[in-house]
């Protein structure tokens, strides 16, 4: 149990290293634009827009699920049109940015890091070198520059669409007029709240394609080691987008609340 | 082909999206994009709890919204407000701040000064706001559901102390000393009762003798309202005018008899000066007889006198008495 522990820190740590050697080499392979550029479009429609329907699917249930949780615990004294700040700021500042990095994170974290380690055991990313292209340039860079920013492009759509899927289940399903779920979402909303959610969403981007490129480049084996990659691929990814929230929520929110 | 396909999709996606979250910012915001909008500015010691977005209304209806707020000069703090386009301000207006939920939500009510509740606090913050450089309107901020709350905890914790006191002093003596006095006080209240018992005994009797004098009051009222009817009847038949007419006839005549006896006393009056003028003479002529003057006095105050004049008397009435016994002694009368 203790080998298991101390083995489970240790590729944490080789994780966590292994995506900071990275993001330093892709740094220096961001100047190198003829290689990565024409990657990056490609890179962009496959880990964002083909997600867009993911993300719209689970932001419409979670705005649905909420006003309905919302509804089901203000009871009494407070008042129902609580129920639009509920969904406006659970939606925008936590739910939309989370619970869509973490479906990202398993597809667009397994996507990556299976196909960078198919190529990694395949050898082709041996062959890239070996025809002199920098291997970071062009697999790394436009993958982790797409996924920064596609993720907050399905954020952003999926919080418009969780919040409108909030406002239509409390019109069809609490019997809550417009008028009042927008004075509730209007009530406590700052612009700040979009900014949070996507420049979050953009840092969970930024962490799931980093880690799956980096899980990716260290593949080894056949397909045992592919599918072990895109499986620790997504388990980092996830992890990451959860300690992400939290330094987040402590850098800005608590800022702001002192 | 499939390059330019895929720039297509990623540079929609990317647009939509910022469309989209731009509209719900907006929209979230309550942006009136190309409406015009006036600009009022507040100024205030503190904004309370106020925060940029919150409702400005006036009387009730949500007319704009806080823009800007921000620290001023001489400890002032700045609100902007934006009313939406058409709203007219009441007279000499005022803005009060205050929570409208108990759940943190504020704002800021524009209202005219002659509809500020009675509160000299208030009235005080408004007073220092007046005068502003810049023409803001004067602004208060009224107490909140917190200080409000501070306020009771303050007074929850002087009726607690008040409590510990009581019950420090409401100690077993206490309690034996309060039983005696409910005892006491039982023991009055039934000499209470029972006084209470006899003295309506008492009213009862008052209220039989009442009964009884209302009984001839109305008696009385009786009388009087048929002696009523009488004078009425006699006045019907004429008598008083009878009488009133008698009565002015014997007024004349008092009247005529007063006249006339004031001519007699006017007449005395005369005979009275005459009668003094007389007396002033008789005074006279008898102190001159009483001193001897004159014939009279000389007769008055001389017994010779009186004397010869009583033997001349007498001669006189023997001489008289011969010439009518014997006329033809003193008178020779002859005819022819």
């Amino acid at each position: 149990m203790i080998e298991a522990i101390g083995r489970a820190v240790r590729e944490a740590l080789e994780a966590i290293g292994a995506a900071g050697r990275l993001a330093v080499e892709g740094a220096r392979s961001t100047r190198d634009v003829r290689t990565w550029w024409p990657n990056f479009t490609e890179q962009a429609r496959k880990l964002g827009v083909d997600s867009l329907p993911i993300g719209v699917l689970i932001a419409g249930f979670t705005g649905v699920v909420l006003a309905l949780l919302a509804s089901y615990s203000f009871t009494g004294a407070v008042p129902r049109y609580l129920v639009g700040t509920l969904v406006q700021k659970t939606i925008m500042m936590e739910l939309a940015p989370v619970l869509t990095g973490l479906a990202l994170a398993g597809r667009v974290g397994a996507n990556i890091a299976a196909e960078i380690g198919t190529m990694r055991v395949t050898e082709q990313v041996d062959a890239l070198e070996t025809l002199s292209f920098d291997p970071i340039a062009y697999l790394v860079v436009p993958r982790v520059f797409a996924a920064s920013l596609m993720f907050p492009v399905v954020v952003g759509v999926a919080m418009f669409v969780g919040l409108a899927a909030g406002w239509g289940a409390s019109r069809l399903l609490l019997d809550l007029s417009t008028v009042e779920f927008l004075k509730g979402a209007r009530l406590f909303f700052d612009h700040f709240d979009v900014r949070y959610g996507l420049v979050k969403s953009a840092s969970f981007g930024f962490a799931v394609a980093l880690f799956a490129c980096a899980t990716g480049l260290r593949t080894r084996g056949g397909a045992q080691g592919v599918g072990a990659a895109a499986t620790n691929a997504v388990v980092q990814g996830c992890v990451m987008i959860l300690v992400l929230d939290a330094f987040w929520a402590m850098v800005w929110l608590l800022g702001r609340a002192q | 082909m499939k390059t330019r396909s895929n720039d297509w999709l990623v540079g929609t996606a990317v647009l939509g999206a910022l469309v989209l979250v731009v509209v719900a910012t907006l929209w979230l915001q309550g942006t009136d994009i190309g409406e015009g909008r006036d600009k009022v500015t507040a100024r205030f010691r503190d904004v309370g709890n106020m925060q940029v977005g919150n409702a400005v209304v006036i009387r009730g209806v949500g007319a704009g919204r806080v823009e800007e707020i921000s620290l001023s000069d001489n400890g002032w703090v700045l609100a902007e407000l934006s009313l939406d386009e058409d709203v007219v301000l009441p007279a000499d207006p005022v803005v009060l701040i205050q929570a409208s939920t108990l759940f943190g939500e504020w704002q800021a009510t524009v209202t005219s000064r002659e509809a500020v509740p009675a509160n000299r606090g208030i009235e005080g913050q408004l007073a220092d706001a007046e005068g502003a450089p810049t023409g803001s309107l004067p602004g208060a901020v009224l107490p909140d559901i917190a200080q409000l709350t501070t306020v009771a905890g303050g007074i929850a914790g002087n009726v607690a102390s008040v409590a510990e006191r009581v019950r420090t002093a409401f100690d077993e003596d206490a309690a034996r000393e309060l039983r005696a006095s409910i005892s006491n006080f039982n023991t009055m209240s039934a000499e209470l009762a029972r006084a209470v018992r006899a003295q309506s005994r008492n009213m009862d009797s008052i209220a039989v003798d009442v009964r009884s004098g209302a009984g001839d009051l109305s008696t009385a009222a009786a009388a009087l309202a048929r002696s009523m009817g009488r004078v009425d009847t006699a006045t019907d038949s004429g008598e008083i005018a009878a009488i009133v007419a008698e009565t002015q006839r014997a007024v004349v005549d008092l009247r005529e008899a007063a006249g006339r006896l004031n001519q007699l006393t006017v007449a005395l009056s005369g005979a009275e000066s005459n009668l003094v003028g007389m007396i002033g003479k008789a005074d006279t002529l008898l102190g001159k007889i009483d001193r001897g003057e004159g014939t009279l006095g000389l007769l008055v105050n001389s017994p010779a006198l009186y004397h010869h004049s009583d033997s001349l008397m007498v001669e006189l009435r023997l001489l008289i008495a011969d010439v009518k016994r014997d006329p033809k002694r003193y008178f020779g009368l002859s005819i022819f």
